[in-house]
């Protein structure tokens, strides 16, 4: 294929297709509604591709679940009240190891909040939203070639982890349409992994803690931390290979930006004055990177769409103070930046150049 | 193949109390398991949380143990995924009826093929007995120490909702009928829903002046009869079956392999 105009949002249902995504199940939230309205016209065309609008996202979600175990890659779309809903069988599936992907394009929360503005305020959600510990993996691209993209990978993640994999987008990334051939976009597809259902053998996929036999595992602290510490492990080491995230800008700049997501599009022009760290793998954090990326710079400034929730990530990741510019309400735009920046004096003094916005690769 | 392969009888005895009434639907699901060849090849088992919920891990095929109230859309989507196999839910009326009740209401609506056994007991038996969705009015619990307030949940005028669902009403009591309404819940090409009373002697029955389970199952015997033939509707205390007509096409029913009839 060539080149053509593609959207956000249109990306990552291309990218799960070519995963081999094969059960979407979801309900109608802005700004992610395109997915699921572009599942349904893909699922009318291909028969083998299953579709349900649910009743509402705790459906969606135990849906998914359901259909993974049954033998369908699967996924599921939704924004951030709707990703509150999904909580719990997203620790069902950490729990029962089942993987499944979970598309949150971020508006401003909490509640119904600002429909639909953009922000970033989801990540700790991603992180802690279910009940108890668990291990979650979570991308975060920022251009629609990479929707495509990291939907591919975020398939490939959840199926080598067994477990729930989000992919973080935004309202602006969802909705923004650029010039792509993601044809070009090569990423080897990671079979999948877990025996359907009816396979011939008796398993029991339980959320209650249970012995391998199926019995309940209940009041048996022994069990559970043998059980936590194997699948954690596994999850991590699976999150290795996937460490996915952009060095560059001006290296030899004194200050580090962090920025991710579509805030690190919208700081595009501060590129000449700062270096810039962009995760793209949230979680698990990228601490072996950024702690020896930052020990090259006296100061560090994160800018993003929450009241500083990966800041305070990374101020307990480096044991050193940051800067923060949070861009809050759906302000997020480079005049929201630049006065963020000036309030803690550090704006650069040269006007900065209104160039162009797209993002240099750098693995 | 016998009614015992059916069941994982190394993990007996269960984990139901004495005078439980979910083993009586354990042995008659197993037992028509056995009639119409579903074994763990073509059939898979959904169940909730609650007493019943257990019952999954208890029996020789897979079987799902969601999370409370989500054995519907989980079911369904297996179902779509792979519409040759039997899908089974197991559950109580607490995670059905109430935390699952949106569940239960678009589920009936869609109509997909499968099976759905309600182990009704009127009681949240596990949490140790607070009221229902089914529990009656004006029923003594440890959550309505002066009578349970509401009207229980209608389950047949919800499933008939449908005009293409199955809705059974039998007793743990009444064996051959439950026999005979989850055999033909099974081949039915839609949704089919068993509601199955049942006692549950520990964390309500003898609350509300039950010396025993057979008490209980004697109970049903004397209150429960049975309706005329082609009855449309079932009165309290009427077992019967309620059939609407056939789906000849729906979303993801249609028989499947290894039902029978």
């Amino acid at each position: 294929m060539t080149k053509r105009l593609v959207q956000g949002n249109e990306a990552v249902l291309l990218g799960a297709v070519k995963a081999g995504a094969t059960y979407f199940a979801g309900y109608p939230i802005s700004p992610s509604s395109e997915i699921l309205a572009q599942a349904s016209v893909y699922a009318a065309q291909h028969p083998e591709f299953r579709f349900l609008q649910e009743e509402d996202e705790i459906a969606s979600a135990n849906a998914i679940m359901g259909g993974s175990l049954a033998g369908a890659k699967s996924f599921t779309a939704t924004s951030g009240p709707g990703f509150s809903l999904m909580q719990e069988a997203i620790g069902y599936g950490h729990k029962v190891g089942i993987p499944c992907v979970i598309v949150n394009v971020m508006r401003v929360g909490p509640a119904t909040g600002m429909p639909t503005m953009p922000g970033q305020g989801d990540l700790n959600q991603t992180r802690y939203g279910s009940t108890g510990d668990y291990t979650s993996i979570v991308f975060y691209p920022s251009s629609v070639a990479e929707c495509y993209e990291y939907t591919i990978q975020a398939f490939n993640a959840a199926e080598e982890s067994r477990s729930p994999v989000i992919l973080l987008s935004d309202a602006f990334l969802g909705h923004l349409n650029e010039v792509a051939d993601l044809d070009a976009i090569d990423v080897p597809i990671v079979p999948r992994t877990l025996e359907p259902l009816a396979s011939g053998g008796t398993r029991l996929f339980s959320g209650v803690a249970t012995y391998p036999d199926g019995e309940p595992a209940t009041a048996d602290a022994d069990e559970f931390i043998r059980q936590y510490h194997e699948s954690r492990a596994q999850r991590v080491e699976v999150a290795e290979r996937y460490a996915f995230y952009e060095y560059g800008w001006n290296k030899d700049a004194e200050t580090l930006v962090i920025a991710f997501g579509i805030t690190r599009r919208i700081a595009q022009p501060l590129a000449p004055h700062f270096a810039l760290f962009r995760p793209i793998r949230i979680w698990p954090t990228l601490d072996k990177e950024l702690t020896e990326i930052a020990a090259r710079y006296k100061k560090i400034i994160v800018i993003e769409g929450s009241d500083g929730q990966y800041a305070n990530v990374v101020e307990r990741m480096l044991f050193r103070r940051v800067e923060r510019v949070p861009l809050l309400g759906g302000r997020m735009s480079l005049e929201a930046i630049r006065e963020g920046l000036a309030e803690i004096g550090m704006l650069p003094a040269e006007p900065t150049p209104s160039g162009s916005a797209s993002p240099a690769r750098v693995g | 193949m016998a009614v015992k392969d059916k069941l994982k009888t190394d993990l007996f005895p269960t984990i139901w109390c004495p005078g439980c009434g979910i083993g009586l639907i354990m042995q008659q699901l197993a037992t028509v398991m056995d009639e119409l060849g579903l074994d763990k090849t073509n059939t898979v088992i959904v169940t909730g949380i609650g007493c019943t919920g257990r019952m999954g891990a208890y029996m020789n095929f897979e079987s799902v143990y969601t999370l409370h109230g989500r054995t519907l859309p989980v079911a369904e989507a297996i179902k779509m995924v792979r519409p040759e196999l039997n899908v089974l839910v197991v559950s109580g009326d607490g995670d059905l009826a109430s935390i699952g009740g949106n569940h239960l209401l678009h589920s009936i609506r869609r109509n997909p093929n499968v099976t759905v056994l309600c182990n009704n007991n009127e009681i949240y038996g596990l949490t140790g007995g607070q009221t229902g969705p089914t529990t009656p009015q004006g029923t003594s619990t440890i959550s309505s120490p002066a009578g349970a307030t509401y009207t229980p949940i209608n389950l047949q005028g919800v499933v008939n909702t449908n005009p293409n669902a199955y809705y059974a009403k039998t007793t743990v009591y009444h064996q051959g009928p439950m026999r005979k309404a989850i055999r033909e819940a099974i081949a039915w090409p839609g949704f089919a829903f068993v509601d199955i009373a049942s006692q549950c002697i520990e964390n309500n029955g003898r609350r509300i002046g039950f010396a025993s389970a057979n008490d209980m199952l004697q109970h049903y015997r004397t209150e429960y009869k049975t309706a005329p033939p082609g009855s449309k509707h079932l009165e309290p205390h009427q077992l019967g079956i309620v059939k609407g007509e056939p789906a000849t096409v729906a979303g993801s029913a249609g028989p499947a392999q290894g039902a029978g009839e």
